[in-house]
């Protein structure tokens, strides 16, 4: 046995270094971005990138108001908007400055683009006028109030987009941080000091954890689950941030189904989750109670939503005064995500003192999500991600947005709702919403980031994006070595 | 040899019409994938007719095939990279841990199983069987870990996962080739002990020869023919790609973006991806064969 302890020894000085000491920080995210063309993102991590190479014409703040980014605006009437470029505003990390033209060639290229998942919420521009080096005019074929709350798209160069530039995988904006390379790890450079920030993909969260401890990552964000998050807390060489969260967890009910076209039925399913057990034995730290999409911080956001308590008691007195066989055979579809089955098998425990037997089937993300499309399920679990502006409620809900025609995957249909949607009475549609329960309402997660304790200047922000990555430093140099 | 290149093409062409029908029985829709769910259906249309996909399934098998026969295996709906390009950089990565681990696997499996089976019925024998057994019981997602946490985390000798540096594939080789070794050890064991007991060993015995020329030059050559067939199956499926491996390592091999693709319904990508992976398959068995030749002369291509 001598020579396999010998060759294993070997391999292991062969490998054996000092631990460098690296002036980048890394961060281990769980899913590397699949485009940073922002004409083409649509996944999360793509997004959250692009927000830190490109800067959007306009953004949203802490409550999700419109906020000028690079312009600020005028509508002339419904149907005209003029955007004044700001006049501090960065040039792009090639040294070019932005212009109008920049910002015309944007849109008019996505409009262009056929393939683009973004196009089709430009469909109502009808032209786009630059009318001098700091201006521009849109002009829509229909009215629509809420234009500018849609030029979200990071702005790219006009003469690297009419060179047919590769911004997917080579992005050049005028964000706070650069390009520098993209291999097996993303590496971006903050313009304002140089500090190299590397993104890198580490999937399995044990291994997130490990590459924390071991310094080979100085930061991860999300998707652990609580228990190791724990675990971190107790590490004090590591530190834990956390904030509240804004992303909202839901159960989705095809109301199609004969037997969940009966509220009663839907308030049983709803007072048949213990939502507060849920969120104190297995979520992070700040998880909440959701009412609604938009939280009720938001500006279209309603307080007013008072949580359904968990009653098993009565909500098998609903299913028996509905008429319901019991015990209440439903399927639940989720995806094979653990934490998700995890959520599957502890509702599928809380609802059986209710008299509801809940089938469990957990299926790959692309099987799961058509199935949700195409309205082949009973109920299903998902999260809303990112979502800033109530138009979400018309698009999830209101009878005309059926796929493929919008998001309305419960093919819920209420003309009351639908009015109520087309006032944009934001209170009493999401009352109303909440009274129907087309969906039932979960949590809104909480948020976290584990870091090195010389890692300062970033804390996680509701919706889960990295902005504070303009901001992160390393407080002084130390070794990484334990 | 002739027989065996047409058999090669038709398992190429049989894999390559599996795949086309099997992506497009699978529900979901490259459409949907690339313009998401606001899309008009005007749009969706469109798109449909450009990329070809509203022809009969024959004339899109056959157009796959023309723009395979030109090398042009297409681009990745989601990032939008030719696939040629994901395939040159993620084989190499597969083909690298692949090999490390079949010569740990090799380094470790078959002089176990040579003194395991000089050993016979033994303590030493019964201590190499649990050993091994432990090995080929240990699975990749709880073994990977628990080396990260010796070797990386308490010990710092290598990195936890990832490819900066050369010694990022010691872990994931090492927790491929345990496995692998356990496997190779029962094997080596089991044949050359019924190769023990042939004539021609005796024989050899009785003209004095040492024990190890016996074992060496007459036995193990004898036994090496189920071997060569377990190491040949093996690393078809090492380079097939060992997907928890590559995920827990952050390895960006084929087995990772293979099945990546496949949840994100990229078709091109997973259809490239199965064409490498048999590819891989069928040359590995075509090695093997020769190998055989090379181990036992008798064996004839036939």
């Amino acid at each position: 046995m001598k020579w396999l302890i010998t060759l294993l020894c070997t391999l292991c000085l062969v490998a054996c270094k000092p631990t460098v000491e690296h002036a980048e920080i890394n961060f281990a995210i769980t899913q590397a971005p699949l485009n940073l063309d922002p004409r083409y993102a649509t996944d999360a991590a793509s997004e959250r990138v692009s927000r830190l190479i490109y800067q959007p014409l306009v953004d949203f703040d802490a409550i999700s108001k419109l906020l000028p980014i690079l312009a600020s605006w005028q509508a002339i009437n419904d149907k005209e908007y003029r955007f004044t470029l700001n006049k501090s505003r960065a040039p792009f990390h090639n040294q070019v400055p932005l212009t109008a033209a920049d910002v015309k060639a944007t849109y008019d290229s996505l409009l262009q683009l056929k393939d683009s998942p973004h196009a089709a919420e430009f469909a109502n521009i009808e032209s786009i006028k630059v009318e001098d080096e700091n201006t521009i005019l849109f002009q829509l074929e229909q009215a629509d109030t809420h234009f500018p709350a849609k030029l979200i798209i990071g702005i790219l160069p006009k003469n690297l987009i009419e060179t047919g530039h590769d911004f997917s995988h080579h992005p050049v904006g005028n964000g706070p941080l650069k390009f520098v390379s993209w291999q097996n790890k993303l590496t971006l450079q903050r313009i304002n000091d140089g500090q190299i920030i590397s993104l890198q993909e580490v999937k399995d969260p044990t291994v997130r954890v490990l590459k924390l401890l071991r310094g080979e990552a100085d930061l991860i964000q999300g998707d652990l689950p609580p228990e190791l998050v724990k675990y971190l807390q107790n590490k004090p060489e590591i530190s834990v941030k956390s904030s509240i969260g804004a992303n909202f967890s839901y159960l989705g009910l095809n109301m199609q189904d004969a037997t969940l076209q009966n509220l009663k039925v839907r308030l049983a399913i709803t007072h048949a989750i213990d939502r507060q057990a849920i969120i104190d034995k297995v979520m992070v730290k700040n998880s909440r109670i959701a009412g609604a999409i938009l939280p009720p911080e938001h500006w279209a956001g309603n307080a007013n939503l008072k949580p359904y308590d968990y009653n098993p008691a009565l909500a098998k007195k609903l299913l028996t005064e509905a008429g319901v066989k019991l015990p209440l055979k439903l399927v639940y579809k989720t995806s094979t995500d653990a934490q998700r089955v995890r959520f599957a098998t502890i509702l599928q425990a809380q609802m059986q003192p209710a008299g509801i037997a809940l089938e469990i089937r957990s299926l790959d993300w692309g099987t799961f999500f058509e199935d949700v499309k195409q309205g082949n399920f009973q109920l299903f679990g998902l999260t809303w991600v990112g979502i800033k502006t109530p138009e979400i409620y018309a698009k999830a809900f209101s009878t005309n947005n059926v796929p493929p025609n919008g998001f309305n995957r419960g093919r819920y249909a209420d003309a009351e709702l639908d009015k109520l949607l087309a006032n944009e009475d934001w209170p009493a549609a999401t009352a109303r919403i909440y009274a129907q329960l087309p969906y039932i309402p979960l949590w809104y997660e909480g948020q976290f980031a584990a870091m090195q304790k010389n890692i300062i200047n970033y804390a996680p922000k509701p919706d889960g994006n990295w902005d504070n990555l303009t901001t992160i430093i390393r407080s002084v140099t130390i070794s990484n070595a334990h | 040899m002739i027989r065996r290149i047409v058999s090669f093409f038709i398992v190429i062409f049989g894999v390559l019409l599996l795949t086309f029908l099997l992506i497009h029985l699978v529900p979901g829709d490259p459409v949907e994938v690339m313009l998401g769910e606001s899309a008009s259906t005007a749009d969706r249309a469109q798109l449909r007719e450009d990329l070809g996909l509203n022809q009969p399934l024959i004339q899109q098998f056959g157009s796959y095939i023309a723009k395979l026969a030109h090398g042009n295996l297409g681009r990745s709906i989601h990032t939008k990279t030719p696939i040629i390009e994901l395939i040159k950089t993620r084989y190499p990565a597969t083909l690298k841990l692949a090999v490390l681990s079949l010569l740990i696997g090799l380094v470790i499996g078959i002089p176990l199983g040579i003194y395991a089976a000089l050993k016979a019925n033994h303590w030493q024998d019964f201590m190499v069987t649990i050993v091994s057994v432990r090995f080929s019981a240990m699975p990749a997602f709880w073994l990977g870990p628990m080396l990260m946490l010796v070797f990386a985390v308490w010990l710092g000798w290598l990195p936890v996962s990832g490819m900066e540096s050369r010694a990022s594939i010691i872990l994931p080789a090492i927790t491929l080739g345990f496995g692998l070794s356990a496997i190779l050890t029962r094997m080596t064991r089991t044949s050359l002990l019924e190769v023990l007991n042939d004539d021609f060993i005796r024989t050899a015995r009785a003209k004095g020869l040492s024990e190890k020329t016996v074992i060496a030059r007459h036995a193990l050559r004898a036994a090496l023919l189920p071997i060569i067939t377990i190491v040949g199956l093996q690393m078809g499926s090492l380079l097939a790609g060992t997907v928890i491996t590559e995920t827990i390592f952050s390895w960006d091999g084929i087995g990772r973006l293979l099945v990546e693709s496949i949840e994100k319904r990229d078709y091109p990508v997973t259809q490239a991806c199965v064409l490498v992976v048999a590819l891989s398959y069928v040359l590995v068995n075509l090695v093997t064969d020769v190998l055989y030749k090379f181990a036992d002369p008798r064996v004839r291509f036939n």
